[in-house]
């Protein structure tokens, strides 16, 4: 299928407001999963849209800015999946490793803001110095907004601009090519995963990951909310006895102060 | 004939009221824009304090100019936790606390912060959204991007409890942060990682192809893996590459590379 002019301004646009969320991380918009999903509106696929915006959410998972770093970019995996699986009709999970170079084109223009934005702070201080707010807060807004029309351009050079070849390339593939793919996509989530586990799997928390596991592998749930609901549990009781056991710890050694007094 | 109360330097004027408290709670949306990766967040944590700031200092240019020039030093935490910090900046700046204190608060608290707000937001709040909104897009339902756009609609304004909450502590909050933070980065992670471990088996998929059978028997590779124990190969994969990270620490781009490269090789032996 073709994208028409329409849609591919269209997702310059949406690509613009997602672009602007990702910088401001208010409303995650820039996740896969809202992103692919305007993108499907667009494309007048919504179910596409959807389904492709769950594959893709789980495969970025673990690609969070936490600490100020940049990861591939979810928001152009997110658009650029649902895109190549309207235009080649591939799987989702297919498109999903097809979209992957993409994801890696907009963490380098992401990198590439950040360092030459670097410029932008000395400027600023100057502004403080003279207590000039009204030149502060454009200068502020000015090159927000301006990385986000340009990422915004981008994926309509990416998705409108750039379809036909695209989808010439990915036809010339033999089928075990975009079958790989396909497995690749089912194994990428355990990336994600694993990146999350990096944070928070520490040898007291071990535990939680098997009690997860196994209530997923052997009960039949419709969806995580109840291992949530346990996981909370789990955490309250260890709060509980965590601070119960600081207090009686706190006390012992006030005890231990008077006795050493003798 | 002025409208505007003036006033000389380090006496705050007026004090913030219950809506100056909020509007900075809805501006703190904004507080992670102008990123760049010499000062990170302080242009816009800048940016989003100066409305209640002139009203509790009121025209004095001389107490705007200190305000901004220490708020433009290097700031980066989470942005919830960015908000409350701001709520304890303004209020003790609605005190007249000396300004080297503030300084001392904000720059003593930011990391810590990000911290605890990373473990409730990145990874609680995150995959547990992720988990149900996936669960239900799976098959195609748009209840999956709306559930997920409504919950981060109220983890977006949740900024604005997260001001009040500050501006109460104020200056107190130091030590009791300090503890609070144990604790809820301790629940927290408890809560993220029965979740992700649900998440494995639902979402990681790996199986060999059915007709893959061991020598001429009719025994097939699958099933061995199932007896053993269901979806161990998506918790094996998970620990695989979790221990390339965390003992061998490849970077993530090669770890992608590899896994398409290995879905390529199964394809290409009809293993997969």
């Amino acid at each position: 299928m073709q994208l028409t002019l329409v849609q591919g301004l269209l997702l310059f646009i949406v690509g613009t407001i997602c672009q602007f969320d990702q910088q401001t991380e208010a409303f995650y918009w820039f996740r896969p999963m809202v992103a692919a999903f305007f993108t499907g509106i667009i494309l007048g696929n919504v179910e596409l849209g959807v389904t492709c915006g769950a594959v893709t959410e789980l495969a970025y998972l673990g690609m969070t800015n936490v600490g100020g770093t940049v990861p591939p970019d979810p928001l152009f995996a997110g658009i650029m999946t649902v895109v190549l699986a309207y235009t080649t009709g591939q799987s989702a999970e297919t498109a999903l490793g097809l979209s992957y170079p993409f994801a890696l084109l907009a963490q380098g223009i992401g990198i590439l803001f950040k360092t030459v934005y670097s410029f932008v702070p000395h400027k600023l201080d100057k502004y403080a110095a003279e207590a000039d707010v009204r030149h502060f807060n454009s200068l502020v807004w000015g090159v927000t907004i301006f990385e986000a029309v340009f990422c915004g351009f981008i994926i309509f050079l990416c998705s409108y601009a750039l379809q036909a070849p695209i989808q010439a390339f990915v036809n010339s593939f033999p089928t075990w090519v975009t079958h790989g793919l396909e497995v690749a996509g089912g194994i990428l989530p355990a990336v994600g995963l694993a990146m999350l586990l990096l944070t928070t799997l520490k040898p007291e928390t071990y535990p939680y990951l098997f009690i997860g596991f196994v209530m997923a592998t052997f009960l039949k749930m419709p969806n995580v909310l109840p291992v949530a609901i346990i996981g909370a549990s789990l955490a309250a009781i260890d709060y509980m006895y965590q601070k119960r056991f600081d207090e009686q710890k706190a006390e012992a050694i006030d005890d231990g102060g008077d006795s050493d007094g003798i | 004939m002025a409208s505007n109360p003036t006033n000389k330097k380090g006496e705050p004027l007026q004090k913030l009221s219950k809506s100056d408290i909020t509007r900075l709670g809805i501006n703190s949306l904004t507080e992670q824009i102008a990123f760049s990766f010499e000062r990170m967040q302080a242009p816009g944590w800048t940016m989003n304090m100066i409305p209640g700031f002139k009203k509790i200092y009121g025209d004095s240019k001389e107490d705007l100019k200190e305000f901004m020039t220490y708020n433009m030093e290097f700031m980066n935490t989470e942005p919830h936790m960015a908000t409350l910090l701001q709520g304890m900046v303004l209020a003790m700046e609605e005190k007249g606390a000396d300004r080297k204190l503030i300084q001392g608060v904000r720059n003593g608290l930011f990391g810590p912060m990000a911290g605890i707000g990373d473990s409730i937001f990145w990874f609680t709040v995150l995959p547990i959204t992720a988990g149900i909104a996936c669960s239900l897009a799976k098959s195609g339902s748009i209840l999956g991007p709306l559930v997920f756009i409504g919950i981060y609609l109220v983890v977006g304004f949740s900024r604005i409890w997260f001001a009040h909450l500050g501006y109460s502590l104020g200056s107190k909050a130091v030590e009791k942060v300090g503890t609070a933070t144990r604790y809820l980065t301790g629940a927290a992670g408890i809560l993220g990682t029965t979740v992700i471990g649900a998440l494995i088996p639902s979402y990681v998929s790996i199986a060999f192809q059915k007709k893959l059978v061991f020598g001429v028997g009719s025994t097939t590779v699958q099933s061995v893996f199932d007896q053993l124990l269901p979806n161990v190969l998506p918790l094996a994969v998970v620990f695989l590459i979790y221990w390339l990270f965390k003992k061998k620490h490849v970077n993530t781009i090669a770890v992608i590379g590899c896994v398409i490269l290995f879905g390529l090789l199964m394809s290409l032996l009809n293993w997969m």
